[in-house]
Formats: C-alpha cells, structure tokens, sequence
C-alpha cells in the first residue's frame, strides 16, 4: 500500500483528533435524533404529577396506561383516526389507479417530451399549498349550495391530497416503468395479448415493487397532511388536527399520547421497509 | 432504455395506422395513450393549475369585485405583522437550511465511515423519517417548555459556570416559545430541522457512495491531508447533492406553517399570516391570496440565486 506509506510519512494534524471525537459523534448524532422521539412516547406514559418539576425526568418512575386509556375512551379519538386512515388509504388507491397509467404513457415518450412533463409535474410543487388551497377551499365551499359537500367530507380531503400526491407519485413511477424494457411488451403482444392487457398483466406486476414504494410515500403523505385538512376542515377532525387541538388545550401527556398515537404506524412501516427506501425516491415525500 | 426516434410514441400500433392527415388521425393512432394519461392530465388542470391561477387572479382582485387592483398588495405591506411574518419566515428557512445541511452532513459523514455497529446505527438514524410535522411541533414544546429540557440543561451549565470565581451568573428559565423574538425563532428552525435530519442524512450518504475511491487515492498520493480530502475533494464533488437537498428543502422550509403553529405562533411567519387572513373570523380570501403570491415569490427567488450563485461551483464529471 504506497499510499499509507506515504500518509505515515506526513504527519496529519486532524488524525489523532478526530480518532478521539469519532465516537462522541456517532454517539451524539443517535441522542439528536432519538432523543426527541423517546420523549414524546416517554411522556405519554408517564404520571401527571411531577413531569415538570425541579428538573424534567429522563425515565419514566410511575409507568402508567392511563393517558392512552383516556385518549382511546374519553377524546374523541376513534373518529380522527378512522377519518385519517380511511382518507389515507382511498388517496393511496386512487392516486396509484390514476398515476400508474399516466405514468407509463409518460415513460415511453421521447427523452425531451419526457422530462418536459415531469419537470412540469415537480414544478407545481414549487407553489405553496396555500396558494392552491384557498382557491380548492373557497371552490368548495361554493360548490355546497348545488348538494356537493367537499368541506369536512373524506371526498373533499381526498381530492385535496390527491393534489399534492399525484406529481410525486407520477414522477417516482415513470423512473421504474423506464426501467422495464419495451422488448417485454413486444413479447406479449406477439403472444396475443391485448395492449391493456399487457399492461395489467405484465407491466404492473413487474414494476409492483416501485408502485410499493410509492404508494407507501403517497399513504405517509396524506396520513401526516395538515394545511389541507385545516383548510377544508371545521368539525371531523383528521389525527394531525387533533394533534393540534391536543396542543392547544391539552394536557402535556395527552398531547404527547395523540403524537405517539399519530406517529406509532409511521415508526413500524419506516423500519420494515427501510431497504427499499433511496435517496431520491424519499426527497419528495417528507415534507412540512 | 425505450428511446423511439422515429416516432413520438415507440409503442405507437403500426397496424391501425389509418392514412389520415391533422388532429383526428393523430387521436385515433394514441387513443390507447391518451386514455391512459388523461385521467392525471386533466386532474392537474382542474385541481392545481386552475387554482394557481384562480389564486393569482384573486389576489389582483377587489372584495367589491373589481379585478386589477393592487389594493391587497398595498393592504398586506402595510400591514407590520405581515412585514415581521416575511422576515421571520426568510430568517427561520435559511436557519433551518443551514442546521439541517451542516448537521445532516456531519452524520452522513460518521456513517460513511466503517466501524463496528454501523448497519444498527443506520437503522436506527432512519426510523424517524417521516415523522409528521406537528408531532415535531409537540415534542419541540416539551423540550423549550420553561420548565423544560433545553432550560434544564442550559440550568446545569450555568451553575457550573456560576461556581468559578469571578463569574457571576443567574439563571432564569423563559419558555422559549412563549418570549418571542430570536428564542422562538430558533426554536421553529430546530423543529424543522429534527424533523428533516433523517432524509438529509440519506441524500448525503448517497452523495458520498457517489464519489468514487480512486479520486480519493489520489489525493493520497499526491499527500493530501484529511482536511484538504474534505475541502478539495468531497465537498466539489458533493455540489450536486447540496443543489439537490437544499432546493428540494428550501421549498418546505419557506412553507414553514404547522410548526409555527404548534409552537404558539407568538412569532408570524408567512404560513400562520395567510391562515389568519383567510380563515373566521378574518375570512378574507384576498389578502391571504395576494400573501401567497408573495410567499411563492420568495421561494422562486431563492432558488433562482442558489442557481445563479451556487450552483455554478459544480465540478463536471
């Protein structure tokens, strides 16, 4: 190894530091982004009496259930979270049953047309939700006279978060349809198969692994969604509204008991599916 | 890769081919495409390009219902709440962006390296990604509460530096998000910070599987020492993920809006301005629109300079 020798040879001044902070960085960069996390589930089962005293604990002393007994019995919780999952869940399907096609259509363009779209796509991203959902907002509040109800409805949230969703979701899926070459098609094709077929057939359940992924994207993003569920919301509040509620006039344990309620099914999904997730499929998904 | 030259489509059906000139033949030949893209094609006009526009109109229009008017332009710059919201929003963003860059950086650094555990620390450095905003929002409170962990911490430094002789400090705990000013403006850029450290993390670390080893044995030869290895080589070589990270988070960071909520709001930013103005008891679809206009501006105008200033360092490969 030349180049070890040449490395010993010059004395490197930030060697013997940084062999000596190495683990203090590791050690420091769990604790920044645990830390927080523990606290929230901490709280929620710790005792009301004595969280803030002298000094904040570190542990829970007196485990109690009582802050999720309450929450599931006496806050009104069930209704948030049916309203959550089931607007999560419908958005996810209709978004994938919308943007899959789309999205292969897209992946067999020429190059330039290709990229034109979906840089079309991200760039409505780049407006601030508010900007489109005061219109979306007062549109359907208009629309309530004719007999439509948008506002406090699943169909209007889902509408909503189909919004934010669908570029997103276009635009992971065309990167997989590229992937599949059209020589599979072609094949079927030869074999007698319809071109929808095709691509019920063979197309989707080639790509399902990326529609996996994406779908999963598409379910965080509407489960985590607030400004538009703040927006076209008066009444039926979804989870991160009552998050909110919770902060507003909650006690501190209640409010910690509805984030971890919130937060719970995100933890599990992200670690088992965490070796699917890249860099550039995630980018776009978490967002505030 | 399907490229078609040829023709626009390369899974065009070369048996229906009608012989046909202009828009019918055209439509007959792709109706299976056309089909398929519709459907997206149609809900991104009425449901995001149709409101941008409604929204830009609204914000030229008067309640009275004049349309070309710049009375809610004038009302909202006149107006010192929305003037501090537009600065705390520009000082949160590129505080926030500059937390989560430099800290990101620095733990997709530590698990660049090989050391025993690094799998379960990755792991477990993964998990909160995805963590919704609000519950940032509320495990932020906890922490920059008075009586809190931030204040508990800070309590303890200070009574050690108390007992040195010659210094003399009294520590009073404030609730961070409760005394305004630089307080709770920090505490805004933390929350939205933790919140993003996990997808940082990854953006970074697939930046630097990215840089192949062979420039690094090179700057070996040539005697490079570690800091010059990290100046001269990785960061170059990183431009095109920092590019990548910060536009894709600047956009978030600007819509900054349920955070400032959770915490109290006791500063405005853009985000909390808007959903005043719009919302009862305000109800004013004008102003809130025209302040939209303004916060997009600021987004468009960010990027625009990252690009112009930044962006250019990029080393071609």
């Amino acid at each position: 190894m030349s180049s070890t020798a040449i490395r010993r040879t010059r004395r490197d001044p930030l060697e013997a530091p940084l062999k000596v902070a190495f683990p203090f960085w590791v050690i420091g960069s769990v604790l920044l982004v645990l830390f927080p996390l523990y606290l929230v589930f901490m709280v929620s089962f710790a005792p009301g009496s004595a969280l803030f005293g002298e000094r904040p604990q570190l542990v829970v002393t007196d485990f109690t259930f009582k802050w999720w007994q309450e929450a599931f019995k006496s806050a009104g919780l069930i209704s948030p979270l049916i309203k959550s999952l089931v607007v999560a869940s419908v958005t996810t399907l209709l978004a994938i049953v919308i943007a899959a096609p789309a999205a292969y259509v897209i992946s067999r363009l020429r190059p330039a047309i290709r990229y034109t779209i979906v840089i079309g796509l991200l760039v409505t991203r780049m407006f601030p939700e508010f900007t489109i959902g005061i219109s979306v907002a007062t549109r359907f509040a208009e629309l309530h006279p004719f007999g439509l109800n948008f506002l406090d409805s699943y169909i209007g949230l889902v509408l909503a978060h189909l919004i934010g969703s669908l570029p997103f979701i276009a635009w992971i899926l065309v990167g997989t349809f590229e992937t599949i070459p059209v020589d599979l098609e072609e094949a079927a094709q030869i074999d007698g198969a319809s071109r929808f077929g095709t691509l019920i057939r063979v197309i989707f359940p080639v790509a399902a692994g990326g529609i996996a992924v994406a779908s999963l994207f598409v379910w965080l993003y509407s489960w985590n969604e607030f400004l538009y569920a703040r927006l076209l919301t008066t009444n039926q509040l979804t989870l991160p509204l009552k998050v909110f509620q919770a902060i507003d006039r909650g006690t501190t344990q209640g409010m910690a008991t509805v984030a971890a309620i919130l937060t719970l099914p995100i933890l599990l999904m992200v670690y088992f599916l965490q070796r699917y997730l890249r860099p550039g499929a995630l980018t776009g998904a978490v967002k505030g | 890769m399907a490229t078609g030259d040829a023709a626009t489509l390369t899974t065009a059906p070369a048996p229906r081919d009608r012989q046909g000139n202009g828009f019918v033949s055209w439509f007959s030949r792709f109706r299976f495409e056309i089909a398929l893209i519709s459907p997206l094609v149609i809900y991104v006009l009425i449901l995001t390009v149709a409101p941008i526009i409604d929204t830009f109109r609204r914000s030229f229009a008067s309640p009275t219902g004049g349309f070309g008017t710049l009375e809610n332009y004038r009302f909202i710059f006149k107006s010192q709440r929305f003037r501090d919201a537009t600065i705390n929003t520009v000082v949160v963003a590129l505080l926030s962006l500059t937390l989560e860059v430099g800290i990101g950086l620095a733990i997709a650094l530590a698990l660049h390296v090989k050391f025993r555990g690094r799998g379960f620390v990755r792991t477990v450095l993964l998990v909160p990604l995805g963590v919704p905003t609000i519950v940032s929002g509320a495990i932020m409170l906890l922490i920059f509460a008075r009586s809190g962990y931030m204040n508990s911490v800070l309590a303890l430094f200070a009574n050690l530096l108390d007992r040195i002789p010659g210094i003399d400090i009294n520590w009073v705990n404030v609730s961070w998000t409760a005394a305004g000013g630089w307080r709770t403006l920090l505490t805004y850029a933390i929350a939205d910070m933790w919140k993003v450290l996990p997808v940082m993390t990854l953006i970074f670390l697939a930046g630097l599987q990215s840089i192949p080893s062979d420039v690094y044995e090179a700057a070996d030869v040539d005697g490079a020492t570690k800091w010059q290895r990290f100046t001269r080589v990785t960061m170059p070589l990183l431009v095109p993920y920092f590019t990548m990270a910060l536009i894709l988070r600047a956009i978030d960071a600007f819509r900054i809006f349920e955070l400032a909520l959770a915490l109290g709001a006791q500063e405005p930013v853009l985000g909390t301005f808007i959903a005043n103005r719009y919302l009862p008891p305000t109800n004013d679809q004008f102003t809130s629109a025209a302040a939209s206009i303004v916060l997009f501006g600021i987004i468009m105008l960010f990027i625009a300079l990252y690009l112009k200033f930044v962006a250019r360092f990029q080393v071609q490969r």
